[in-house]
């Protein structure tokens, strides 16, 4: 316990540390003026005329996906929108990006297909121009729906997932088409003279886009480590905001980063985590490319394939996680928050400390509600998903009242006693909360917040509950609460919490006013 | 019985789904092939009943199946077997046993074509068959417009022991056209036709013209239905024709 309230004294300095920079300039990387040179080291495939076609590791769990209908139709839609945006810019068709070819795409992604979409068939003008680009995105969206697919195959256990997976990421990376699972320096990578040129234009299809990514990124948690039974009543909450809010969003600072939506997933396989952001980014990269009107044919195929060679695997051989010593804010910048190994070098981060789009600053080391460090170890204490972003909390009073504080629905992804059972709890739009576990006790004595992951928690049975408070005789006049005990009770913001009140670094004026930044 | 029975339906369940419905190929329904191989670790299986008929005597029943891998980037390899029954004769064949090896040399880029070739040898396992017969065939795919694609096969096959009054070698070309139908708002099937020349194997007889239409349709994310019709619209020189010819398919990859 002294220990605890230690680490959470330290934290709190640490961000008192952290506030003493406010005011302060983010130095963000500047815009470069130049455009990227061909490096000498390109890789011999991209001038390789085979259209290289690979198949997925063959596998029991394929296609596992569909278990959860509406999702997996969502899915398949996203593969139309970037594909039908690049035809219409390499047939000289940007004038009708944000209407002819928005609605097209909106229609789709309202209207999505049973099966997965061949996006090459859907862009032939742009395949025949760019079909070395193809292959890395064809690679890296066949890593996306296979690391799903396992997730959500019934028939094998957590543990077994979690190899397959590394076994997928092997698969994936044995190719030469491979993106890097390093993180990158994100600025660096949104740093060209090309850079935001897409977003900035075309606002309405760059929602579309990031919304998507949002989407590709916020279902690892939904699916990680969660019993497969309860991985479709979260799409209900995730979907329904994917489809009313996220897709039309065109305020965000920043593409949604995979940590950001799923941290869980991000902590435990951080290599795929970075692998899809820098995936993300290469897309940011060539939209800016194509929608840049100054740029000539030959320059636009010159600076897609340099993009595409910064965010290789091959191109980072033997460089490694958090490396930066002398690189920084370069292509070799490896930089990564040191609580966080699956996300990149954002602009203005400083260690733990980052800016999240419609959150503010955060601290990625510490509790998004009591901002007290997370524990060590398991139990990791739990999650809470709401109003499109997914935090990392302390414990399970926490996330109950940091949704509660939440408009509309939320999702709590909890540790219990179990470690290979994860509690689920889906609120309705009043705060009614269901959970995945019947049964479910809760042990909450409120005291002081640097120990709340000891006095708040979760156990799947009465039995084990009492076990833990023989183990722990500070709890043995405590009252176990069932489920509608426990979501009666609500502490409000703690006094522990501490907002880090600086300035965003992508745009000008106040910070949010709710969120993490409240 | 049952057995057989559940351990087809295992088999079906379990391959029940990557074949594409943009990739063309020999067979599924027509007879022309696209640039493009399987990919690279695909194993897929293609099942096909035809139905063919003539004039001068009964319909001809065929069942292929065939099984395609992957063997490499762009090269695919395959084995197949055709048995037919004829219901004039009254009796089956087992076939030719065939082997084939397809290699896509480039895609398309800009506007030069995508380019393949596919060489197959029949072994000699039907009724009354001899030599080998081999097949080369080159293949050019190339974009007519925005989605609708041509397909050039031209053929040259070779047999190596021809019975009497057979040739050795005979010529043909196929112009294949494809077309993605319902985009932008569905995205899973694609109309195919084709006009085919054929050199009859038969001394004397001269060629046949035929053309076909058809459907490829995706079932799931691994299935494509096919199906199709064709009929030989002339021949020279009193070479056989076949009024029409149906043919239905289904491909699963896994």
């Amino acid at each position: 316990m002294k220990a605890i309230t230690l680490l959470g004294i330290t934290a709190i300095a640490s961000l008192g540390l952290a506030q003493d920079h406010s005011g302060h300039q983010m130095a963000g990387m500047k815009k470069q003026t130049e455009l990227p040179a061909m490096p000498r080291d390109m890789p011999a495939w991209l001038a390789a005329p085979g259209a290289d076609h690979l198949f997925y590791k063959a596998a029991p769990y394929n296609w596992a996906i569909n278990r959860i209908p509406k999702f997996a139709k969502d899915m398949y839609a996203t593969g139309v929108g970037h594909a039908m945006a690049y035809e219409a810019l390499v047939r000289g068709e940007a004038s009708t990006l944000e209407t002819k070819t928005f609605d097209t795409i909106n229609w789709v992604l309202k209207n999505q297909p049973a099966m997965p979409v061949d996006e090459g068939a859907i862009s032939p003008t742009f395949l025949r121009k760019y079909g070395y680009l193809e292959k890395v995105f064809d690679w890296a969206h066949t890593l996306h729906f296979q690391t799903i697919d396992v997730f959500a195959h019934p028939g094998w256990t957590d543990e077994q997932k979690e190899k397959e997976i590394e076994r997928l990421w092997a698969f994936y990376e044995a190719q030469p088409y491979a993106i890097t699972g390093l993180p990158m320096n994100m600025d660096y990578l949104d740093s060209f003279s090309y850079s935001m040129k897409f977003r900035t234009d075309y606002p309405k299809v760059n929602g579309l886009f990031w919304g998507y990514h949002w989407l590709q990124t916020v279902n690892y948690d939904m699916l990680y480590r969660v019993p497969v039974k309860d991985q479709a009543p979260q799409y209900e909450v995730l979907g329904a905001r994917y489809h009313e809010t996220e897709l039309y969003k065109t305020d965000r600072d920043f593409m949604p980063m995979t940590a950001e939506m799923s941290p869980r997933f991000a902590k435990r396989f951080p290599q795929i985590a970075n692998a899809f952001d820098n995936l993300h980014m290469l897309h940011d990269n060539v939209n800016d490319i194509l929608a840049q009107p100054q740029l000539t044919e030959a320059q636009k195929q010159e600076q897609v394939k340099i993009a595409i060679y910064r965010v290789l695997a091959t191109t980072h051989i033997s460089e490694t996680p958090g490396e930066s010593e002398g690189k920084e804010n370069s292509l070799h910048d490896h930089r990564h928050p040191p609580s966080m190994p699956g996300m990149g070098w954002m602009k203005g981060s400083e260690d733990d400390i980052m800016w999240m789009s419609g959150m503010g600053w955060m601290d990625m080391s510490a509790c998004s509600h009591c901002s007290i460090p997370m524990p060590e170890g398991n139990p990791w204490g739990a999650t809470v998903s709401a109003e499109g972003w997914t935090m990392m909390v302390r414990c399970l009073m926490c996330a109950r009242d940091m949704a509660g504080e939440t408009p509309g629905r939320a999702i709590i992804r909890a540790a219990t006693n179990d470690p290979n059972r994860l509690l689920v709890l889906i609120s309705d739009e009043e705060g009614n909360w269901t959970s995945n576990i019947d049964g479910i006790v809760f042990l909450e004595k409120y005291g002081e917040h640097p120990e709340c992951s000891g006095w708040s928690r979760a156990f799947t049975t009465l039995a084990a509950l009492e076990k833990y408070v023989s183990e722990n005789p500070e709890y043995k006049d405590t009252k176990p609460l069932n489920l509608a005990e426990w979501a009666a009770l609500n502490h409000g913001t703690p006094d522990t919490y501490r907002k880090i009140d600086k300035p965003n670094p992508y745009k000008p004026g106040p910070p949010p006013a709710k969120g993490g930044g409240r | 019985m049952r057995r057989l029975l559940l351990i087809s339906g295992l088999l079906l369940s379990s391959l029940a789904f990557a074949s594409d419905h943009n990739n063309i190929e020999a067979g599924r329904p027509l007879r022309f092939d696209d640039a493009y191989s399987i990919a690279f670790r695909e194993r897929a299986f293609e099942f096909g009943l035809s139905l063919d008929t003539f004039r001068r005597r009964g319909p001809t029943y065929g069942n292929k199946t065939e099984f395609k891998y992957g063997l490499a980037k762009n090269q695919d390899i395959s084995v197949a077997f055709e048995p037919t029954y004829s219901s004039s004769e009254r009796r089956g064949d087992i076939g030719n046993v065939e082997i084939g090896y397809f290699n896509g040399l480039r895609r398309e880029i800009d506007n030069s074509p995508a380019l393949a070739y596919r060489v197959d040898v029949g072994l000699p396992t039907g009724r009354g068959a001899k030599g080998l017969d081999l097949r080369f065939r080159g293949i050019a795919t190339k974009a007519l417009g925005q989605y609708d694609k041509v397909h050039l096969n031209l053929d040259l096959n070779m047999n190596t022991n021809p019975g009497p009054g057979e040739r050795r070698h005979t010529v043909g070309a196929v112009l294949g056209y494809s077309k993605p139908l319902g985009y932008p708002r569905r995205f899973d099937q694609t109309l195919v036709a084709d006009f085919a020349i054929q050199q009859s194997k038969n001394e004397g007889d001269g060629f046949v013209g035929s053309v076909g239409l058809g459907l490829r349709r995706q079932v799931s994310p691994r299935a494509v239905f096919d199906i199709g019709i064709t009929s030989d619209i002339f021949s020279t020189k009193g070479a056989e024709r076949s009024p029409v010819r149906f043919a239905i398919g289904y491909s699963v990859s896994f």
